[in-house]
């Protein structure tokens, strides 16, 4: 991926409201015979904050991995800024994977956060947070280790950083795993839920880290663009701008939190809101 | 017990010994290095999605898997010459066929550590923007060499063992100039538990080594 358009436009002090940062057109993806995902449209703009709920199965998981083509999907399109993902279109009009190399600089434009966290138990926490600008962005390390501390610190692991993983708590290691996604700067940030796996009173200090994301900072500029995939109903209900509700692998409604939460027009959204939250 | 030990003969003829063990030593790097190398190529082969490359990779294996050690020695050194017309000497014979033999089995266990691995930490890596070659040497193969090192090590002791079979092709290594040395003195009961003993004691700090550091990394760094 070039320069991308979005931040051109934004240098050039032309508003991008109208370019979202995620455009989703008829997105398709199949496991063998199985249709996980059976044509996704969806648009993500500038500093939202989409949340997907819907029961397990029902694709939220695999769209977000075709989101930065850990999945590679098979039809329709992701738009990222502007710039169509993990593919690239041929001389004949057709469309093959894109390099190796281009994918992967898409990919450190979007930081993920996974629901197993994922950090690298051989390394110790601020080596987990730059990584990713050491290797990736070629930062150099003082500096980078300069930049982990501040988002360590962030997230409330200042006095965690030289320690492995492997001695730290659920909850922390889903914040440093967070801390290790935010340290890219990225465009936007995939969570795939964060906090399915963590002990119920470990919870809150993670979803408190995400939506401190999501809030305008004080010159009034959007906060982070997020695609969260969560069961946590109440996290929805404040952090969301849209909240999306997949089954069976399409998209069955979509609307502000308040009125696909409190007052859904589907059958199915209703019946799963209610599951979940008693 | 009637037996006469007569163990003098050691001390008088200490030198073949001396010189049996530095070339089992030599074929053992030779045969190590070519084992090494060919068997991480054999791996990430395996490993590939390219069918063109992972088949050749797993055939490869499974041969030398499946057919024995001294048969494979025995062909390269009297069938290669005729197919190719590459004449080897008996050192090198040994010394690439045992390389090519270990190859097969230290595929497999890099193969199985490196798979070893949850994909996660794969996922993880990409995510943040690492390219394959980045992913495999600085998050996969870090984690991967700890789980491989018990297996790898008992593999290398194998390797040591079966530089024995060059006695078969004339290679004057270990075993082979013992038994020289047996048709001369008529002193096989000394002279075979002289060679056993050096071979445990090359081959027993490699176990030490291996349980040592296993220790280490189970204290959990």
């Amino acid at each position: 991926m070039n320069e991308s358009v979005g931040s051109k436009l934004e240098s050039a002090g032309v508003a991008t409201q109208e370019l979202p940062m995620f455009r989703i057109r008829d997105l398709r993806k199949r496991f063998g015979s199985l249709e996980v995902l059976k044509g996704i449209d969806l648009d993500v703009r500038r500093g939202e904050v989409l949340v997907v709920i819907g029961p397990s199965g029902s694709g939220k998981s695999t769209l977000l991995r075709c989101l930065n083509f850990l999945e590679e999907y098979d039809e329709g399109e992701v738009l990222f800024d502007g710039e169509l993902v993990g593919y690239r279109r041929t001389a004949k009009g057709r469309r093959e994977r894109d390099s190796e190399r281009n994918i992967a600089k898409m990919r450190a434009h979007m930081g993920m956060v996974f629901q197993h966290f994922h950090l690298w138990p051989h390394k110790t926490v601020i080596d987990n947070v730059v990584e990713g600008l050491v290797v990736v962005k070629k930062v150099e390390r003082k500096v980078a280790l300069e930049i982990g501390a501040t988002l360590l610190s962030r997230v409330g692991l200042g006095e965690k950083a030289h320690v492995y993983p492997g001695t730290l708590s659920g909850g922390q290691m889903q914040r440093a795993a967070i801390a290790r996604a935010l340290a890219m700067k990225p465009k936007a940030m995939l969570f795939d839920e964060p906090t399915s796996s963590l002990d119920p009173e470990l919870v809150g200090e993670v979803l408190e880290v995400i939506s401190s994301l999501a809030r305008k900072d004080e010159r009034g500029r959007h906060g982070t663009t997020m695609i969260v995939v969560t069961h946590e109903m109440g996290f929805a209900r404040e952090v969301a701008d849209v909240v999306v509700m997949m089954d069976q692998g399409v998209v069955i409604e979509a609307g502000p939190p308040d009125q696909v939460l409190r007052s859904p027009l589907h059958a199915r959204t209703k019946a799963f809101i209610s599951k979940v939250l008693h | 017990m009637n037996y006469q030990w007569h163990f003098e003969v050691i001390s008088d003829y200490y030198p073949v010994f001396i010189d049996g063990t530095w070339v089992t030593l030599q074929l053992t790097a030779f045969s190590f290095s070519i084992g090494i190398v060919l068997g991480f190529v054999l791996a990430l082969g395996r490993l590939s999605k390219k069918r063109l490359v992972q088949i050749p990779a797993t055939v490869y294996v499974e041969a030398f898997r499946a057919t024995p050690a001294l048969v494979q020695l025995v062909w390269i050194y009297y069938a290669l010459p005729i197919i190719t017309g590459i004449r080897l000497s008996s050192f090198s014979a040994i010394g690439l066929g045992l390389g090519l033999h270990t190859a097969a089995y230290f595929g497999e266990i890099f193969r199985g550590g490196i798979q070893s691995i949850e994909r996660g930490q794969v996922d993880a890596a990409k995510s943040v923007g690492m390219v394959y070659r980045q992913t495999m040497w600085r998050i996969i193969l870090p984690q991967a060499v700890r789980r491989m090192i018990p297996p790898f090590m008992n593999e290398t002791a194998n390797l040591i063992k079966l530089t024995t079979l060059g006695s078969v092709l004339a290679v004057y290594e270990l075993l082979h100039a013992s038994n020289d040395l047996i048709t001369n003195t008529y002193r096989p009961l000394e002279i075979y538990t002289v060679t056993a003993i050096i071979f445990a004691l090359i081959i027993y700090p490699l176990i030490a080594i291996s349980r040592m550091i296993e220790k280490r990394w189970a204290k959990g760094r």
